[in-house]
């Protein structure tokens, strides 16, 4: 049997709270959606690096698949592009 | 009650949406006064994947694409908007999460309506409810073309369909505009495919004396041929 995961609504919780929780990011205020556990993060950071750190921490966060980074910050991608996001291991029903 | 400018403006943008322009004047005023300017730099997210719906949004001018992402990973177009239309009304109806992500194409400029206020709107008027259930048939017709697309067609086909369906007519030649936008990765995305296979195709039917492609444009050679590679599978 496999483990319960818990539902998009509970990971967009757990996402807003670990980026509350790290003090590089609480001010940022950065908009969070998850749907099949992939999560979407929108906004505006200060630098890549804080955009890069907000990643970083929301796909640390169990049970999330992967991360579509739509943060804007100068000289980083733009939001609108085309993403294609690399599943991660811990993929809901995956290995 | 004072009719302000904005309302006025408002009033105009919903009764030019087809399924909206039955509606009466009280109902536009009602929608009117419910509703909120918003502007959006090119670029920018409106709404992102699994956001809770708070609002709907009718779009004035600027294009706006509509996105979602597959369970593979990968980014699939659902829709490519243009002035005047609705989105967000799905989720908000459906009282779910947003389905996809929207990002303004171009500078964008929405009417939004907070969803609990125009879900109480559709319950006072029910020409209103009417002409939401007609926008919303139209929407289930659209995603069973682009369900019956994605699964039927090949990417050539895809491709000619789509060329066909957003073709103009220029000095008596058929040409599909290049917008600022129109990356080759942006027409994979719409097409369902990568932009590599995008480029194969492309280089197909330019071989066969379909089209030819332009930095601001692509011609249309052989609209006949199109439609036939259209309807292939």
């Amino acid at each position: 049997m496999s483990e319960a995961h818990p539902t998009d609504g509970l990971l967009r919780v757990s996402v807003l709270q670990a980026l509350a929780e790290d003090t590089h990011t609480a001010a940022l205020a950065l908009r969070v959606g998850v749907l099949n556990a992939v999560v979407h993060l929108g906004g505006a950071a200060p630098s890549q690096e804080l955009r890069h750190l907000a990643e970083t921490i929301a796909g640390r966060v169990v049970g999330v698949r992967g991360v579509a980074n739509r943060v804007e910050a100068p000289g980083a991608p733009s939001p609108a592009r085309t993403i294609n996001i690399p599943m991660g291991e811990k993929a809901r029903g995956g290995q | 009650m004072t009719t302000t400018r904005a309302s006025l403006e408002a009033v105009r943008v919903f009764s030019t949406l087809p399924s909206f322009a039955g509606l009466d004047a009280a109902t536009l005023e009602a929608l009117a006064r419910s509703a909120v300017a918003r502007h959006f730099d090119a670029g920018q997210v409106i709404y992102l994947e699994g956001e809770p719906a708070t609002a709907l949004f009718f779009l004035e001018s600027g294009w706006v694409k509509a996105t979602r992402m597959s369970p593979d990973g990968r980014e699939q177009a659902l829709l490519f908007l243009k002035p005047i239309e609705v989105f967000g009304d799905i989720a908000v109806f459906a009282g779910s999460s947003y389905p996809g992500t929207v990002v303004a194409l171009e500078e964008v400029k929405a009417w939004t309506i907070d969803s609990l206020t125009f879900l109480d709107l559709v319950a006072r008027y029910p020409k209103l409810a009417l002409a939401v259930i007609h926008h919303l048939a139209q929407r289930v017709l659209y995603f069973i073309s682009l369900v019956e697309d994605l699964s039927l067609r090949s990417v050539e086909a895809r491709l000619a369909h789509t060329l066909l369906k957003n073709a103009e007519a220029r000095e008596g030649s058929l040409v599909v505009p290049r917008r600022e936008w129109t990356t080759f990765d942006e027409m994979a995305t719409r097409l369902g495919t990568v932009r590599d296979v995008l480029s194969r195709a492309l280089h197909t039917l330019e071989e066969e004396g379909l089209l030819k492609v332009e930095r601001h444009e692509i011609l249309l050679l052989d609209a006949e041929g199109l439609a036939k590679r259209g309807n292939s599978r």
